[in-house]
């Protein structure tokens, strides 16, 4: 008896041996349902037609307005925000429909929920798979935008602590904006599907991912510099392209008014990122446990809705 | 069919043409009249000849249909049985137009399911176990209401045939209840609704009581029944693997394994093919003569001691059991009559009956359970 | 049981003869039928509010200050908010019309189309005509508040050439809608993804926020076969009449010539090809097959 109850209760060595194994099984399902990378329809139409579709939009918009010729410095501008974006519209939209998938197509998600794993590493480990592809659509982007437009790439020029860091801590933050989405589409009805991108399209707006924050009025501008993804597009881009124009910073900008300074140095993003990271995954981590309370309660973890 | 079914004495039928919202009124006394089923000669409810179908399957496609005849009766309720795989619900959809068959024919009231389907879909309806189909936001009502509209009821036309149905079927309850919080009977209850919402002239039930539980079957078997006896004509094809179920409701069925249908007739009739003897298990207080003594009687071909399978609950009584194989029910009167003699009393007298699944076992060599675990049948 | 005493035909033969009113009359009550969930829903939950309003309308705000940093002229305001609105519809098409058929066989409500007496264009319509409700909000939202928020001054002088391209826009995005939907009916989890794949992409050769002229001959070869582009075209140019920035393709009188062929040629495209694939999808078994 004493010994099926010590079956029930693993030592912290066996736990985290399973919570590894857990994470790695969610993140290899996510890559086989969702990825797929040796079927070239999924690869080209995540990885190619839509990042490259969304910053050909963007470069031609300021091609139009330049006549042509366009600063280098506002183009690499674009196509790096746009091309980062890609791992934000995967990570966000990754927990999200896995939810959605679980419930709705696979039926799955009560089985999820009564298996011993925690449920937020198996979303996680999906969620990362699906960052994954995002990757791949960023890192295309990139090298259309370093061979074809000429973006300025050098990479013995590159920062790659700060590139590391700030990657490391903007994919966290990434991945707990989807857990808020996880969490809420945990409450609504099949079509939230367009919910995840319909977020990443509002946060395209106030995290000066394609145009500097300056531009926006100061209310939105001071959103935006809360949101951990603002100091993430800095610190990578100011990272991987030293030099380039700051999302952030400028003459006028909120932040110079604050801060007294143009830009913000390294430490300083590195900082801001690790302060909103937490506080969004602490706030992300709460609204999911409250979330899927709430759908214990109401009995909407194994719900088909339809519609 | 060619008889004219005669309801309870009404007025006839008003001539002439009718504007179609009057169809949709559901008045007792104008339907329950003279009703003349004008089917023609040839129209049998269903007339499937050498329907074979073939899936495409790696690595080699599976035939699911293997030249099956199927002719059914306007009026019967007609049950195909067999286990998983055998393709009930296969010909089913064949019937129903959701799937053309690869060769053959087959016509549900003279209507090719192949190229008449939009007259078949206006006469027929389908109804699966397990359904989940519907949107999990809606009403019970309003579920049901949007797919009267998908029949053609007009507005408020459907909205009082819906509560009509929701009333018959006991959901009245859980008419303003969300579909997706239905319990399984009830949404199988549902279902039956949304099936009988156009009146069709031939309703497909494909396994109506998979999944539920004693009491929910039950009460949709008596549903089933309750809407076929309610007016003549109305055909019933009902698949199953659960025999009782297709013993206690058809009036004929057919028995279906890979494909093709093994033997069909009425219940009785497919019985007597694995048993021509009468079996009866007979307890006595005592017998003096031992089993030998009524085996000598004349009608009985044997009197033996029966297995404890043959007693059941039976098994532990202080009693003599026997069983009985008779020639004929008569001989059972010179049983009794030889008991009598012997002083002893009779305690209870059972016939025992083969089941379907022997005369399952009798044409295919084996059970459903095991049948069940073979696999499909390949193109050969 | 009154409910089961109901009959309303003589014989199968007569249940089965319809005239051409009733076939009609049933057709467009399915498509009132098919658009009731999708009401009743945005009804029943009421975060589409959020979702498919206010923050697709940051996502256009987005796009008008790309343009401002660019310090770019007032009019490209203009034709992101006019492109924003009509994205909503393209969206519309794509997941309430064309995708939404592989989610109605994995739920099994596809076999009980097909077993009804009805068009699947029917229902397709009535899925289009339940989304247009968000759709058209979602529209309307980024239309009238863009338009007053980001001061965008239209210029129109022609109102009913530029409603009428809009409702053959939307004819021709609608007939396009139900091609998508019939190859969609073949398809399994890909249907999902080609989705998603015609969501940026469109936008970029549709010119979404920008004249479509300025895309040489991709722009020519998108108004010879993507009603989004020609409809947007002809909507710029009717819009903001004597701005030099919104030159067209071809003059807006000739491109809803173009719509409406496109519009008749879609929809009776449609009309062949949902009749050849539910053939193809009954000799196949994959109506009623769910997941991949």
């Amino acid at each position: 008896m004493s010994a099926e109850l010590g079956a029930a209760r693993p030592g912290r060595r066996e736990a985290w041996a399973a919570s590894r194994r857990a994470f790695r099984t969610a993140m290899r399902l996510g890559w086989q349902t969702e990825a797929n990378w040796t079927d070239p329809l999924l690869f080209f139409i995540y990885s190619v037609a839509k990042p490259v579709g969304a910053a050909a939009i963007l470069i031609f918009m300021v091609d139009i307005i330049s006549g042509g010729r366009a600063d280098p410095a506002i183009r690499s501008f674009v196509v790096i925000g746009s091309a980062l974006w890609s791992f934000v519209v995967a990570g966000i939209a990754g927990l999200a429909w896995s939810v959605l998938d679980d419930r709705e197509r696979y039926r799955m998600l009560k089985y999820l929920y009564v298996s011993p794993n925690p449920i937020l590493l198996l979303l996680l480990g999906r969620g990362a798979a699906r960052i994954g592809i995002g990757a791949f659509g960023a890192g295309i982007t990139l090298v259309i935008g370093v061979v074809l437009l000429g973006l300025p790439f050098d990479p013995l020029a590159v920062d790659w602590p700060l590139a590391m860091v700030s990657m490391a801590l903007g994919l966290v933050s990434i991945l707990s904006i989807g857990l808020f989405l996880a969490a809420t589409v945990m409450q609504t009805r099949q079509d939230s599907w367009s919910y995840p991108e319909a977020v990443a399209g509002g946060l395209f707006l106030l995290v000066g991912a394609v145009f500097p924050l300056l531009v926006l009025p100061a209310p939105i501008q001071a959103i935006g510099l809360v949101t951990p993804l603002t100091w993430w597009l800095e610190g990578v881009r100011g990272a991987l392209f030293p030099g380039a124009l700051s999302g952030i910073g400028g003459e006028g900008s909120l932040y110079a008014t604050l801060a007294g300074r143009a830009e913000p140095s390294s430490a300083e993003i590195v900082l801001a990122l690790v302060a909103s990271t937490a506080v969004v995954s602490v706030l992300g981590l709460l609204f999911f446990r409250w979330s899927e309370r709430r759908a214990k309660e109401k009995g909407l973890l194994d719900q088909v809705t339809g519609s | 069919m060619r008889a004219a079914c005669r309801g309870i004495g009404e007025p006839a039928p008003m001539k002439g043409p009718r504007r179609y919202g009057r169809f949709a009124r559901p008045h007792a006394q104008r339907y329950h009249r003279e009703l003349i089923v004008s089917v023609s000669p040839t129209s049998l409810a269903i007339d499937a000849r050498a329907v074979r179908r073939v899936y495409k399957a790696k690595p080699e496609p599976i035939v699911a249909l293997d030249g099956v005849d199927l002719q059914v009766e306007p009026g019967e309720l007609f049950g195909l049985l067999g286990p998983n795989g055998a393709g009930k619900t296969t010909l089913i959809k064949v019937l129903t137009t959701l799937l053309l068959p690869t060769s053959g024919t087959a016509r549900v009231f003279g209507f090719d399911v192949a190229r008449q389907t939009t007259e078949l879909r206006r006469i027929m309806n389908i109804v699966s176990g397990g359904e989940q189909s519907g949107y999990g936001l809606l009403h019970v009502r309003e579920q049901l209401w949007m797919f009267s509209q998908f029949y053609g009821l007009g507005v408020r036309d459907g909205w009082r045939r819906v509560d009509q149905l929701i009333e018959a079927v006991g959901l009245t309850e859980q008419r303003l209840q969300k579909v997706s919080s239905l319990s399984t009977g009830q949404r199988q209850k549902l279902n039956l609704a949304r099936g009988l919402l156009n009146d069709p002239w031939i309703l497909f039930l494909d396994e109506p009581t998979l999944g539920l539980d004693v009491s929910a079957a039950r009460q949709t078997r008596e549903l089933v029944q309750q809407w076929q006896r309610a007016l003549p004509g109305r055909t019933i094809l009902l698949t199953s693997h659960y025999m009782a179920e297709v013993d206690e409701l058809c009036d004929r069925l057919a028995i279906v394994d890979r494909g093709r249908i093994l033997a069909s007739g009425t219940s009785a009739e497919l019985k007597r093919r694995v048993q021509r003897e009468s079996i009866f298990l007979l307890e006595v207080d005592r017998l003096p003569g031992g089993h030998q003594a009524l085996a000598a009687v004349r009608g009985v071909l044997s009197a033996v001691e029966p297995t404890a399978h043959d007693l059941g609950s039976a098994a532990d009584r202080q009693t003599v059991s026997v069983k009985l194989t008779l020639d004929d029910d008569a001989a059972l009167g010179g049983v009794v009559g030889e008991l009598g003699r012997m002083g002893a009393s009779i305690v209870a007298l059972a016939k025992s009956e083969p089941t379907l699944e022997d005369v399952f076992v009798e044409l295919v060599g084996r059970g459903f359970a095991e049948r069940e675990q073979e696999p499909a049948e390949k193109v050969r | 049981m009154s409910a089961f005493v109901f009959r309303h035909s003589e014989s199968p033969e007569q249940a089965a003869r319809w005239d051409r009113r009733r076939s009609l009359a049933t057709q467009l009550r399915s498509v009132y039928g098919r658009a009731y969930p999708r009401i009743i829903g945005a009804r029943r939950e009421p975060s589409w509010l959020l979702f498919e309003i206010l923050l697709p309308f940051l996502t256009t705000s987005a796009f008008v200050f790309v343009y401002r940093a660019l310090d770019a002229p007032a009019e490209f305001i203009g034709f992101v908010v006019l492109g924003g609105a009509m994205t909503a519809f393209w969206l519309n098409i794509l997941w309430m019309m064309a995708a939404q058929l592989y989610w109605e066989r994995d739920q099994g409500n596809l076999e009980l189309y097909f077993t009804a007496p009805i068009s699947m264009m029917s229902i397709l319509f009535g899925m289009a005509i339940g989304g247009l409700f968000m759709s058209g909000t979602r529209a309307a939202v980024v239309l009238i508040v863009g338009a007053t928020l980001y001061d965008v001054v239209f210029a129109v002088e022609q109102w009913l050439l530029l409603l009428a391209v809009f409702f053959l826009t939307m004819a021709a995005l609608y007939g396009l809608g139900m091609v998508l939907a019939s190859f969609f009916l073949l398809s399994g989890r890909e249907a999902w993804h080609l989705s998603q794949g015609l969501q940026e992409p469109v936008y970029f050769v549709s010119g979404l926020n920008f004249p479509v002229a300025r895309l040489g001959m991709l722009g020519a070869v998108a108004i010879a076969t993507i009603p989004l582009a020609v409809g947007l075209d002809a909507m710029r140019q009717l819009a903001f009449v004597g701005s030099e920035h919104a030159d067209g393709v071809l003059p807006a009188w000739m491109e809803a010539l173009i719509l409406v062929g496109m519009a008749a040629l879609f929809i009776g495209l449609a009309r062949w090809m949902l009749g050849q694939i539910e053939r193809l999808a009954r000799v196949e078994g994959k109506l009623t097959v769910k997941g991949t």
